[in-house]
């Protein structure tokens, strides 16, 4: 806990005006920060003052503070004098839940800003912080860019501590863990490292704590943040580190022997290592039975190429290598762009552009024009401008098939950088055909084979082959065949001998 | 970075993939033309003598765990007549470079891009190539794993293109030809093989458990290599007969263009060269990789990587001009490549492993 | 990492301004042959090249923006060189789309010119990579030039036409499938000599305007085949003498034969199926000899005999044998005694079975085939009468 922004060790004295002094030098005459002075068991000659910033707390704790402090010393027949030390008020006057003592004014003013109370009484060297922190929370809502049929609808929120509740309440295992930490220089945000102790790789947590430790940065408004301090290819545009919304999936992985990043103010955590086809799965394909799984991994596997090579390979076909559409095919095509005046690859470029244009757009606009953007965008690129001989209805189609295909990839960041590696590739392939197809495509597997995810590789297990964990790769094989961790766990074996039903056996 | 492996599987897909795309494409016109349908018998020879010398290049691995060739070379002939090795590795990775350049560039020029200028294949192949050598061997490797897919998909789409068209009496009768020239046209997949058996000479020490099975791992990367390129040996015979395959230089891409599904996909080449051109770029990886180390022992450097771009202008000037010409190409790969290729590949195992068995107190010291 | 990133992409930016867009053609604009044909020119030693260019937008109809409207699907142009390349090249002359050969489904030889000798067309078909391999190749004894330029009534791509003929042609079975693939094993191989199907033009189509003068529109008709001999063609097999040789060279399995009724004048239609041909060789005296065994079964599918069929079993099945054995036979001897070229691919079989004697005789093929024993036995059965049921009709 580092604070070295200016202020030096701040001690607390015995007298209160120097104290109030003291605290308000640091906070300044911010209007949410709120003193209320108070007198110990109603006793003028014990003054002292509650400091906390309005809108971070829970009112009815801060009334509860002060009815233990003004209200309850005289109930219960205390004499003030007899509470000489902050121990004593805190020991025998307060009934919060947490409330600690607080020997450093610095301390105190962190408290104060991260939503505590800290109460000063006059003749004490010490505070006392008590826990009063409550805002306005979002509730707990489907998250928005990862949905599902069949499975929970919860999905984290902002605040950090209801997070890692969610992951509590999956898995009630005291071998849990949670490691906190704090990052940012000024926004001191709360950070926390979930992983089962008994399962988690060895050396992971180390590691990520070390990569974690070193960030020198002043703030992390969002755990892009510190994704893109940790990560292992910097430079690639692949993300080596998967970012969810779904509390089932961060439980999944820990259950697996990763480790969940938890950052503050943002429902997205982090989770490490990452292998390139965890991007592919979704939640569903674990709940629904394993023929339906497999079936929907397979098309998405499918969706994953066409939104990559799609484009490719009509643009590198239709310019360069006619001979190999089938006769009838390439008839049509060329009927259709007997009046286009672009050669395909700015076609397909400028369609592709327009495409993203209007995803980006329906993104941005509020969401009652974000429908008007849309139909406006469909009706132009779909109709008008075939029909003005812009572009061809074949490329239309491509780049329509291409689209629909990068949406069907669950997770919506990697989805994003399959857009990019889409460029490269097109370009390639529009200019040297085959041979820029081949020699682009491959210097992109080369460079995704050559990165690792914390010290996984990230095509594994495709290449690195491992085949225990092909169970769960291509096809989605049934639960009770999924007896095997992902190797890198301690303790690989996570069900027991046959667990495949067998109804009527062993009973009459 | 952690210390480099390559697992067992790898190895194995690394020899499929070094031997594959040049056995395919070019070798199997060469047995066509001196034994003509016997090729699959040829084939078949020259995977048994492959298999053999593979195994005794693993015998010298094994007298020396952790080193390769150059080092065993350097271990046993001190430090200046090590560098004969060394330079003896160097001119067959230069040399191999011509046979696999002619692979790569007749293929998608001649076929794809008949307009586009030798150099601009070379100039890509050569980047990609260097690009997975400064990446390091296990990258390289794990792409030999893609790449044994992709040669998985390539023969399950070949098979459904030509049953139809498969016709066994182009293969009878057997050895019409005599054994001889069956004989013969094996020391041209010996060749192929002999790219496998250096590969092997450099990057054996890094597979996993080298020492004590690595003559089996090696042994069965032939094995099946053999049984990958027997399927377009006797699809070629079978499909085209012996006479046309002959007349062909690249004999796999015309079975390719004659294979279709059905009325609708009539023809699918393009989908097989993208899928076999990974091999391709792994052959010229390794090209490089070779010539890069083995120029680094010459020149007594610790790392290859900066002998990258020197190794590949070398073969990018050497591979010029060999492929330039299709005259030059085809004397170079019929006539000069396997009395280059075999002597090398086949003689250094043998002279190491006689040098290791008279020498054996200096290797020991080594070790 | 980075800069090797970055050299790799510099140097691929470099690379692109250098060549770009290399052969680079978008596929509209390209002139897409469909059908070819090839004649002598009219001075000697001169190649005349007539060939079938598709129209897309007029071929496909409007698909995206108005486009076209001649209404005419192909456009069909002549040129002449020394040879079929120089032609080609002499097509762009007048042709304003590069000429694309890719595509190409039919390729038609004059009969003046497939007797001079076709090597310099199997040559340029199969040296150029933008041919497919399974272009069909045909001979015919009337212009090539109309030939693939007649619209039939069907399709609107009159190469297209004649393709779809040759996949339907089991059917009929009076042509043999010949396709560039085929066309160049045998050409190149030592023992079997090329086959090539023959394309006719006949008046047969009606004209839906003029239906009273009925069949005046050309239409083309695929039946027969030409008989090459060492890269020339020596002669034609009519239709009949065809079925005999597909049952050699393409396993024909299926086909009608028309057998008089033994009672009366009247005919009956005989479909035989599975028929199954052995050609057993050997070899006597220096010579070669053959035993050919044909087993078909047959049902009848027409009868005007107006007998029941069951007592006149024996009787059609004899004459089936006799007409298949006909055909065999006319065959026969067409290829051993006229054109001594061996069609029916008997080296091969000679040569898988006797492999030694090959290499005596191998040289001389062609005499020793045209001296060959040749015994043929056909076996045939009538199975069936389809759906009546001739035992209680009378």
């Amino acid at each position: 806990m580092q604070v070295d922004q200016g202020n030096r060790q701040l001690t607390f004295e015995a007298r209160l005006s120097r104290n109030s002094e003291t605290i308000d030098s640091v906070l300044g005459s911010s209007v949410d920060v709120q003193k209320r002075e108070f007198m110990l068991c109603g006793k003028p000659d014990h003054k002292g003052i509650c400091y906390f910033l309005d809108g971070m707390v829970d009112s009815q704790a801060i009334d509860g503070i002060l009815r233990a402090l003004v209200v309850l010393g005289n109930e219960l027949n205390l004499d003030p004098a007899s509470l000489r030390s902050a121990d004593a008020i805190r020991t025998r006057l307060m009934y919060s839940a947490s409330a600690k003592l607080c020997g450093d004014a610095s301390d105190g003013v962190q408290g104060i800003v991260s939503g505590d109370t800290l109460v000063l009484v006059d003749g004490l060297e010490e505070g006392i912080l008590v826990s009063t922190r409550g805002w306005k929370d979002r509730g707990i809502e489907e998250p928005s860019s990862e949905n599902n049929v069949r499975g929970p609808r919860d999905g984290f929120t902002e605040s950090i501590r209801s997070n890692t509740a969610h992951i509590r309440r999956r898995i009630k295992d005291p071998k849990l863990r949670f490691d906190s930490m704090i990052v940012g220089t000024r926004t001191k945000t709360d950070i926390n490292i979930a992983y089962i102790e008994d399962l988690v790789k060895e050396g992971l947590v180390d590691e990520v704590t070390r990569r974690l430790g070193d960030i020198k940065i002043d703030a992390i408004l969002e755990s892009g943040y510190i994704e893109e301090l940790i990560e292992d290819a910097p430079l690639s545009p692949f993300n080596t580190v998967q970012s969810t919304e779904r509390p089932d999936k961060v439980a999944a992985a820990l259950l697996e022997g990763r480790v969940a990043i938890f950052v503050d103010n943002t429902p997205v955590v982090l989770i490490v290592p990452t292998y390139f086809w965890q991007f592919i799965q979704a939640p569903d394909d674990y709940y629904d039975r394993y023929w339906v799984g497999s079936f929907f991994r397979i098309i998405r596997y499918v969706a994953f190429f066409i939104s990559l090579l799609l484009p490719s390979v009509y643009v590198m076909l239709v310019s360069f290598h006619h001979e190999m559409i089938p006769t009838s095919l390439a008839l049509t095509i060329a009927s259709g762009r007997e009046v286009v005046p672009f050669p395909v690859l700015l076609e397909a470029l400028l369609m592709e552009l327009a495409f993203e244009l209007m995803r980006e757009a329906g993104l941005r606009m509020p969401k009652p024009i974000g429908q008007a953007v849309s139909i406006v965008g469909s009706l132009i690129i779909g109709q008008a401008a075939v029909q003005a001989g812009l572009v061809s209805p074949f490329m239309v189609i491509v780049v329509a098939i291409t689209g629909i295909s990068s949406f069907a990839i669950p997770s919506y960041t990697s989805s994003l950088a399959i857009r990019l590696f889409r460029f490269p590739i097109l370009i390639a392939s529009g200019l040297f055909g085959l041979l820029g197809f081949a020699t682009m495509f491959f210097a992109l597997l080369l460079h995704a084979l050559s990165i690792r995810s914390f010290g996984e590789p990230y095509l594994a297990p495709a290449s690195p082959y491992r085949h225990s964990e092909q169970r769960d790769m291509v096809f989605r094989l049934p639960i009770w065949m999924m007896d095997k961790r992902p190797q890198f766990a301690q303790d690989t074996q996570r069900e027991g001998d046959r667990q495949m039903p067998r109804p009527g056996k062993g009973k009459s | 970075m952690t210390k480099l492996r390559i697992s067992n599987g790898m190895f194995i897909s690394m020899i499929v993939n070094m031997i594959f795309v040049k056995s395919i494409g070019v070798t199997q016109g060469t047995l066509a033309r001196i034994a003509g349908q016997d090729m699959w018998l040829a084939t078949l020879l020259g995977t048994l003598q492959g298999m053999l010398f593979m195994y005794v290049a693993y015998l010298v691995m094994k007298r020396a765990p952790g080193m390769n060739f150059l080092a065993i070379g350097e271990a046993l002939l001190g430090n200046w007549l090590g560098k004969i090795v060394a330079l003896v590795v160097l001119t067959f990775f230069i040399a191999s470079s011509g046979p696999i350049m002619i692979t790569f560039v007749y293929h998608l020029q001649d076929y794809f891009l008949p307009e586009a200028p030798l150099s601009l294949f070379l100039v890509s192949s050569l980047l990609v190539g260097a690009l997975g050598c400064f990446y390091g061997l296990e990258v390289v490797a794990r792409l030999a794993l893609l790449g044994m897919l992709f040669i998985f998909l390539l023969n399950v789409l070949i098979i459904i293109g030509s049953t139809q068209e498969f016709d066994i009496r182009n293969l009878l009768p057997v050895l019409e030809q005599g054994f001889p020239s069956a004989a013969e046209a094996s020391l041209h997949y010996d060749a192929d093989c002999a790219m496998a058996i250096m590969m092997a000479a450099i990057v054996m020490p890094f597979v996993n458990n080298a020492d004590k099975h690595g003559g089996k791992v090696g042994m069965t990367g032939l094995a099946a290599t053999g049984m990958v390129t027997l399927i377009w040996a006797l699809l070629e015979g079978a499909v085209l007969s012996a006479e046309v395959t002959s007349r062909y230089t690249v004999s796999c891409m015309k079975l390719a263009r004659n294979a279709h599904i059905g009325d609708f996909m009539q023809r699918y080449e393009m989908i097989m060269i993208a899928l076999y051109s990974i091999p391709v770029l792994f052959e010229i990886m390794i090209c490089i990789y070779g010539t890069s180390v083995s120029m680094s022992k010459l020149f007594g450097m610790r790392s290859n990587r900066w002998m990258i771009v020197p190794a590949c202008l070398l073969i990018g000037g050497f591979s010029y001009r060999i492929v330039g010409d299709h005259f030059r190409a085809m004397q170079y790969l019929e006539k000069v490549w396997p009395y280059i290729a075999v002597p090398i590949a086949f003689g250094l195992p043998v002279v190491m492993l006689g040098l290791a068995v008279i020498l054996r107190g200096r290797l020991r010291q080594a070790g | 990492m980075t800069r090797k990133i970055l050299i790799l992409f510099s140097s691929l930016a470099a690379l692109m301004t250098c060549v770009s867009c290399v052969g680079q053609r978008q596929i509209n604009e390209l002139a897409i042959v469909t059908a070819v044909g090839i004649e002598n020119g009219q001075k000697p030693g001169t190649i005349r090249l007539s060939a079938q260019i598709i129209r897309p937008s007029d071929a496909r109809g409007q698909t995206g923006a108005p486009s076209g409207g001649t209404g005419q699907p192909i456009y069909s142009a002549l040129a002449e060189g020394q040879t079929i390349f120089d032609a080609i090249r002499n097509l762009g002359r007048f042709v304003s789309r590069r000429v694309y050969w890719a595509h190409n489904f039919l390729i038609v030889m004059q009969e003046d010119y497939a007797r001079n000798g076709i090597e310099d067309m199997v040559d340029f078909f199969t040296r150029n990579h933008e041919l497919r391999m399974n272009t069909r190749v045909a001979v015919t004894s009337d212009s090539p030039a109309e030939v693939i330029s007649t619209i039939t009534g069907l399709e609107v791509v009159p190469g297209q036409a004649v393709d779809n003929l040759f996949q339907d042609n089991e059917i009929v079975g009076q042509a043999p499938s010949s396709d560039m693939m085929n066309l160049e094993e045998a050409y190149l191989s030592r023992s079997s000599e090329p086959i090539l199907a023959r394309l006719t033009l006949v008046s047969r189509g009606i004209s839906n305007k003029k239906p009273q003068e009925h069949g005046s529109l050309k239409q083309v008709e695929l039946a027969g085949a030409a008989v090459f001999k060492e890269g020339r063609m020596v002669g034609w097999l009519s239709p009949e003498e065809t079925r005999g040789l597909l049952f050699f060279t393409e396993r024909l399995e299926s086909g009608i034969e028309v057998v008089g009724c033994p009672n009366s004048g009247n005919k009956l239609s005989l479909e035989f199926r599975d028929a199954r041909l052995k050609v057993k060789p050997s070899y006597r005296n220096e010579r070669p000899e053959f035993r050919i065994e044909l087993r078909a079964k047959a049902d009848v599918v027409e009868s005007g005999c107006g007998t029941n069929i069951a007592k006149i079993r024996p009787d059609i099945e004899r004459a089936l044998e006799e007409r298949l054995k006909g055909e065999i036979e006319a065959l026969l001897r067409k290829a051993q005694r006229e054109y001594h070229s061996d069609v029916l691919k008997l080296a091969d079989v000679f040569r898988n079975k006797f492999p030694a004697e090959w290499r005596k005789i191998g040289d001389r093929w062609s005499s020793a085939f045209s001296e060959a024993r040749v015994d043929v036995a056909v076996k045939a059965n009538v199975k069936s009468v389809v759906l009546k049921s001739e035992e209680s009709s009378q």
